[in-house]
């Protein structure tokens, strides 16, 4: 009994110092934004400084129709761009899980988008985009097309918003993925061509089912950055034209740091995190019901 | 008709050859199994009548196709592999119906001929599980399974049973045997273990690196070597190798240490070609026992035991022949009352009727008139 008693107190002692590392760097700072998010300054007496004013910040955040806006443009860049990163990291997965001969070509091509800043992916894709001196207006106008307003129209600009994330964003996907395929063992694959399987329906009935684990936790990475979308349009159009662009971190941003209105920032942010949860706590469900149900190990 | 014919099949990786020109004809029907030390080419070989590797010359051919640039699933084979490579994902029904599925076989046909095979292998009451809630030896059974339901020219088995424990083995040893009774399809199976070859095979395929030494019958293998290696590798424990030198006329046989044997009078005329050759003189455990007294069918030779391995059924000892070193140490297997102790002095009979011998460098059996 005593022996149980020490071995519990051990355990504890030994779980203390990351318990307390996590308070300090994760618990610590979300309750700061939640009490944060309370505070905010009276219009009519700016004088008396932040103030406690309840949930008056959420209640405006309700109202406020640029939250609402770019909420919803967080919600489509979500919508667009992680399934476009799945399907684009897949493909590049399988490129680079070929047996070729020399590997690292494909490989550094393959870690090199995610090795690069987004805020220079950004700033590399706003060039491509731009209207007289771009790239991609360029190869348009050689094949005889119009140039387009990439940048200064809200669904275009929209549109090469999402192509510069899914570039940046797939290579991630892909090596998460990769990790996954390396764990298919190949005599699977010469089992189902024994058996009589094509490359497509290798690819469908071994490859993706096996590879489904590592195909949900790639989508959980992706949707929760994909939530916190900020650097990518930031660099690019800066929320414009209009705030047709702009996200919700991007809003959050101004508010807190343009507008210096840290209770509202903070009120903004808090419903971010609601969101961020929301989410990932529907991805773990999903994950566990379906491991529950088919059980891969 | 499922004969499978290899002719001059080479493979090299690069610049390097691993099977060095093989010709193979196997009997529609026929259990053949392949054998030899790892790295001798074994699985190599078989893969490449799977078509899971590509051949780098020669010819190989089933049922009288040849399947040299036809991809697996056209070659009409089905395989087991070591690892069993069940589809994790899949239930044992799924596994075993994939093949026909992809076939597009009808619904009813693909129940039927998976129940059939499901009964076969007792393994019915295990359709609806994943592999992963199956037992090594359930695993093995389903893989057996999914290639029965095709119904294919020839099995290919890959060292089927090397992941599973000796009693197992033993006991799905005997069930494939029994399959290959029931069904009577061509089987190629691949196994380092010699039991197993010997056990299974209709005849055996002897591999050493890349080639083949021996293609011969359970018994022509075992008492007709073609090779030193291949005495050497059957048998457990294995033949009993010593130098010697054969004897003015070929009368007898001078091993180390001033034991002479005597030649027996039937293979003098064998021994006389070889007359002052240096040669390895082999003879198998079961040849070396204690000297009977006037047993003309036995060479009698003082000997010392060094080491005793009671194995219950028999006991197995290493013996030293002549005085002090002598000629080398044999290993005899001798009855279980024999009461030998180590030290022992012991008179040693060899039954030389039944004696090898083999070339010093090349390892090839020299063989008398009468095989």
């Amino acid at each position: 009994m005593r022996r149980d008693l020490s071995e519990r107190t051990l355990g504890i002692l030994l779980l203390a110092p990351a318990a307390l590392l996590l308070a300090v760097i994760v618990v610590y700072p979300i309750a700061t934004l939640f009490v944060n998010s309370l505070y905010g300054v009276d219009n009519a007496n700016p004088a008396a400084g932040e103030q406690f004013v309840g949930l008056k910040n959420y209640a405006t955040a309700f109202g406020d129709e640029r939250f609402w806006d770019s909420t919803l443009h967080t919600v489509l860049y979500i919508l667009v761009t992680v399934p476009a990163s799945l399907v684009v990291g897949l493909g590049l997965a399988l490129l680079a899980n070929m047996p070729f001969r020399v590997k690292w070509p494909v490989r550094l091509g393959l870690l090199l988008p995610w090795a690069l800043p987004l805020v220079f992916a950004g700033l590399i894709f706003r060039w491509f985009f731009e209207y007289k001196t771009g790239v991609v207006n360029d190869v348009l106008m050689r094949l005889g097309l119009e140039p387009l307003p990439w940048l200064s129209d809200p669904n275009l600009a929209f549109a090469a918003i999402c192509i510069a994330i899914v570039w940046k964003s797939s290579s991630f996907m892909a090596l998460m993925l990769l990790a996954g395929l390396q764990t298919i063992p190949r005599s699977l694959y010469e089992a189902a061509e024994v058996d009589g399987a094509t490359k497509w329906q290798q690819f469908v009935e071994i490859t993706l089912p096996m590879l489904r684990p590592a195909i949900f936790v790639a989508l959980i990475f992706r949707t929760i950055t994909a939530i916190q979308t900020f650097d990518i349009p930031y660099a690019m159009t800066g929320g414009g034209p209009g705030d047709s662009t702009e996200t919700l971190a991007m809003y959050i941003h101004k508010t807190t740091l343009d507008f210096l209105d840290f209770g509202y920032g903070s009120a903004l942010a808090a419903l971010m995190f609601v969101l961020s949860m929301a989410a990932t706590s529907g991805y773990l469900k999903y994950t566990r019901r379906s491991s529950g149900r088919s059980g891969e190990d | 008709m499922s004969e499978v014919t290899l002719t001059n099949v080479v493979k090299a990786y690069g610049a390097t050859p691993v099977i060095h020109g093989i010709d193979l004809a196997i009997r529609s029907g026929e259990f053949v199994v392949f054998v030899g030390p790892s790295g001798c080419g074994k699985s190599t070989l078989l893969r490449m009548i799977a078509g899971l590797e590509e051949i780098s010359g020669g010819q190989i051919a089933i049922g009288g196709t040849v399947v040299n640039d036809l991809p697996p699933r056209a070659r009409d084979i089905a395989m087991v592999f070591q690892d069993y490579a069940l589809y994790p994902h899949k239930t044992v029904f799924e596994n075993m119906a994939f093949g026909l599925r992809l076939r597009k076989r009808p619904d009813h046909e693909i129940r039927a001929r998976v129940g059939e095979a499901a009964s076969i292998l007792q393994i019915e009451h295990l359709l609806q599980r994943k592999p992963r809630e199956l037992s090594g030896g359930q695993r093995q059974r389903v893989a057996m399974g999914r290639a029965i339901v095709r119904q294919p020219k020839a099995f290919l088995f890959d060292e089927p049973l090397s992941n599973l424990d000796a009693l197992l083995r033993a006991e799905m040893r005997v069930e494939i045997k029994k399959l290959h009774q029931k069904l009577g399809n061509t089987i190629v199976y691949v196994t380092h273990d010699q039991v197993e070859a010997m056990t299974l095979a209709d005849r055996i395929v002897v591999l050493q690196s890349g080639n083949l030494v021996q293609y011969d019958t359970p018994d022509g293998i075992y008492n007709r070597p073609a090779a030193q290696f291949v005495a050497g590798f059957t048998g457990s424990p294995p033949m009993n190798f010593l130098p010697c030198r054969i004897g003015e006329g070929g009368r007898t046989i001078h091993l180390a240490g001033g034991v002479d044997l005597p030649v027996p009078a039937r293979r003098v005329a064998e021994c006389a070609r070889h007359v002052g050759r240096d040669v390895v003189f082999g003879l198998r455990p079961e040849h070396v026992g204690v000297a009977r007294a006037g047993d003309p069918s036995q060479a009698a030779v003082g000997g010392r035991v060094m080491l005793v391995e009671p194995l219950g059924s028999d006991t197995l000892a290493l013996v030293r022949l002549g005085a002090g070193d002598g000629a080398g140490e044999m290993t005899g297997r001798f009855a279980p009352d024999a009461g030998l102790a180590v030290g022992q002095a012991l008179p040693i009979g060899l039954a030389l009727d039944h004696f090898h011998l083999f070339d010093k460098t090349t390892g090839a059996a020299i063989r008398g008139a009468d095989w």
